[in-house]
């Protein structure tokens, strides 16, 4: 860095020479604060650890437990426990079939409104409805999922799901709708990114062969923008089986291993939280052992998914210079 | 083949085609409105079924049983305040932190490198993580502490404790409750058999008279008052002060307000991220090759910079935190009240969205309605929060304009 032939450039070096430059007490200071930060990053690996230990060695106390046969942890077809009478079953299914029962419901409802939201805002939207449309799906992102749930059970089952058919006062119609309200504007949002990251030559190609803004929607925009829109679909996927206060709230406490979403549905997040609720949990007790079995088996199924969506969006982006 | 020959063959096609674009426009436009229709929906139906229960009582009182016209909510906006805070407290350093730590100390060798992708890797699975598991590890982590210190049972004091006094009390002839200092606190009664000195309920220190059981009970009001008969029990009960702690943590705000950091950490970090790589690279070059190190760059040039952003995610993190029902029923069970309020971080106390949960699903009608209105407390918390954000985004495209 001594000496530049006049009239050229510089290579820059990010790296500041510091030895002939900085004070000594600056450098001391720069190695100090990086290992502060590097203290910080690893907390969030820290977390992950003690996610991961946690589950491990607390669902080894569950199903070491004298009680348990692990076999019928896959097997059985009924959850009874942390309920006081009758045989202990603990099958995973109800709970399993409930928060898929749930979790299709919302799908059902957030994957085409928010693709074709999405889609509206990106390639239609006027500069007014946008600024209309965006607020809004920002504010009902903000909106916690416990009032979601208060919704679910107030107004969605007695309002829009009770004159339709015989919906029980907790079914998993009303909690999945509400899901899918709040999946709504996270796949709006990510959707949107993935298709106005799709650059608009490629638009300005298939008009100019002739075609008509529906036809580019869907046959060049979508497909350019596919990694995007699958990964948004995972996400909201790995939060519609994670979310917990909706399902609490109005999809009931019976665990049930049925198709119907008028019935009662307990989820993996609804037993969890039940079980909190009643305040049964004794360290040392089968009850309290079994939380950290469903959590596991959340956990594993919400990492798994959130883990795909991110290898696809990596892994299958199609790059645009 | 076909769509082409159709195009060429048949002129009205294009036409059809265009209609058929134009109806998908519409259709678009009609779904995408969804989004509005709901959201009145929401507020609307939550406005009708809680507004008339808005009142100063229920901005200031606490839950009674069967009593909605007598309950509030005072308790728990001060829980959610303190929840807040503790929260903000670990959770912005940290995550501020892990972001200059992956943004503005790019790796120089393979070893940090590895790290850097595994911390990235590692957050964006993080943020996917369902909140009642880490309601579950802050049960764990910080309420049990994995087991690994004795935990606290009822009575008993905890092995690590600071800022807490132990007192014996006793209720002497004439029913006036006494206390002294318990010089070991593990021992919960404590049957008095020599005279010590004690403190009256008006403050007054006095020497309390032991009687032998044989002796007759003393007619003098004010000698009763300071009397007891010999044997008598006397039990441990606990002062506390604001800076009460102990170990592990039991279900206390400090335990749920730290899983509520762990909860928005990931958040914290990702748009803290976003806001530091929107700081121009050319400020950097122009600090560096002044000679600063890079860390006098990020402190002097790169933080001041992107400190609007920081904060604009860092608030809207916080009214996540400040909505969040799960994790808090795990840490600290769903609790409605507490008889003497929040005295230190280590009493469990009400929240928001807890209270909103629990009269939600209450039998009482009246319960549905209280409810309601403490959402439109929230709500309204989470309208000022946002928009302190959006100011503070506002002000800032206008400085750098």
């Amino acid at each position: 860095m001594s000496t530049a032939e006049p009239g050229k450039m510089l290579p820059v070096d990010p790296r500041p020479t510091y030895q002939l430059r900085s004070t000594a007490n600056a450098r001391i200071w720069q190695r100090f604060m990086l290992f502060l930060l590097t203290l910080c990053a690893l907390v969030s690996i820290a977390t992950t650890a003690g996610i991961i230990i946690m589950l491990v060695y607390e669902s080894a106390g569950f199903f070491l437990n004298e009680q348990i046969e692990v076999g019928r942890f896959f097997t059985d077809t009924k959850w009874t426990v942390g309920q006081t009478q009758g045989e202990l079953s603990y099958g995973i299914w109800p709970l399993v079939s409930g928060t898929f029962r749930i979790t299709g419901i919302a799908m059902l409802i957030s994957l085409p409104i928010g693709l074709i939201t999405a889609v509206y805002l990106s390639e239609y939207a006027s500069q007014r409805t946008r600024s209309i449309l965006k607020p809004t799906l920002e504010i009902l992102a903000g909106i916690p999922t416990v009032v979601l749930g208060f919704f679910a059970v107030k107004f969605i089952t007695p309002w829009l799901l009770a004159p339709l058919g015989d919906f029980k006062t907790f079914n998993a119609g009303a909690a999945g709708i509400a899901v899918g309200i709040l999946c709504l504007p996270l796949v709006t949002s990510l959707a949107e990114d993935a298709l106005r990251a799709v650059p608009v030559s490629l638009r300005e190609g298939s008009y100019g062969l002739g075609a008509t803004k529906l036809e580019t929607t869907i046959k060049v925009v979508i497909p350019a923008a596919l990694s995007g829109i699958i990964s948004a679909f995972l996400l909201a996927l790995a939060r519609a089986v994670g979310e917990t206060m909706v399902v609490a709230l109005a999809a009931g406490s019976s665990p049930t291993l049925t198709l119907d979403p008028r019935q009662p549905s307990q989820t993996m997040t609804g037993f969890i939280v039940e079980t909190f609720k009643s305040e049964a949990v004794t360290p040392g007790t089968v009850n309290y052992y079994s939380i950290y079995a469903v959590a596991a088996v959340l956990f594993l199924l919400t990492f798994t998914i959130t883990l795909i969506g991110q290898i696809i969006r990596l892994r299958y982006r199609e790059v645009y210079e | 083949m076909n769509e082409r020959k159709q195009f060429y063959e048949n002129p009205r096609s294009e036409e059809n085609r265009k209609k058929k674009s134009n109806a998908f426009a519409t259709v678009c436009l009609l779904i995408a409105s969804l989004a509005v229709v709901i959201l009145v929906t929401l507020i609307g139906s939550i406005v009708a079924s809680g507004g008339n229960w808005l009142s100063w009582e229920l901005l200031t009182g606490v839950h009674r049983e069967d009593n909605p016209e007598g309950s509030g909510i005072g308790q728990a906006i001060a829980g959610s305040l303190v929840l807040c805070f503790i929260c903000g407290a670990v959770a912005l350093p940290v995550g501020i932190g892990t972001a200059l730590f992956l943004e503005e100390f790019k790796p120089t060798n393979r070893i940090v490198g590895w790290l850097h992708s595994l911390v990235q890797l590692n957050i964006n699975n993080l943020a996917g993580v369902p909140s009642i598991v880490y309601g579950i590890l802050g049960l764990t982590a910080f309420v049990y502490m994995f087991g690994l210190i004795e935990p606290i049972q009822a009575n008993n004091p905890p092995s690590i404790e600071i800022g807490a006094t132990y007192f014996y009390q006793t209720k002497t002839l004439g029913g006036k409750w006494v206390t002294f200092p318990a010089e070991d606190p593990e021992q919960t009664i404590l049957k008095i058999n020599e005279p010590v000195e004690v403190t009256m309920p008006s403050g007054e220190i006095v020497m309390l008279n032991v009687l032998p059981k044989s002796e007759p009970s003393p007619r003098d009001d004010a000698v009763r008052d300071v009397t007891v008969f010999e044997g008598a029990n006397a039990s441990t009960f606990r002062k506390n002060s604001p800076i009460h702690f102990h170990l592990p943590f039991s279900k206390s705000v400090l335990s749920a307000g730290l899983t509520l950091a762990l909860v928005i950490l990931p958040i914290v970090i990702i748009a803290s991220q976003e806001a530091l790589r929107a700081v121009p690279d050319s400020l950097r070059e122009a600090s560096l090759g002044l000679g600063a190190t890079r860390w006098q760059t990020v402190r002097g040039t790169v933080l001041p910079a992107a400190i609007p952003g920081i904060m604009t995610g860092a608030i809207l993190s916080m009214s996540r935190a400040v909505g969040e029902a799960a994790p808090i029923i795990a840490v600290m069970g769903s609790v409605a009240g507490t008889t003497t309020g929040l005295t230190s971080l280590m009493d469990k106390s009400p929240v928001l969205p807890v209270m909103i949960f629990r009269w939600a699903g209450e039998e009482n009608p009246g319960f549905e309605h209280l409810s309601a209105a403490a959402i439109i407390v929230l709500l309204v918390f989470l309208l000022i929060m946002n928009s302190i954000a959006i100011l503070i985004r506002y002000r800032h495209e206008k400085k750098q304009s």
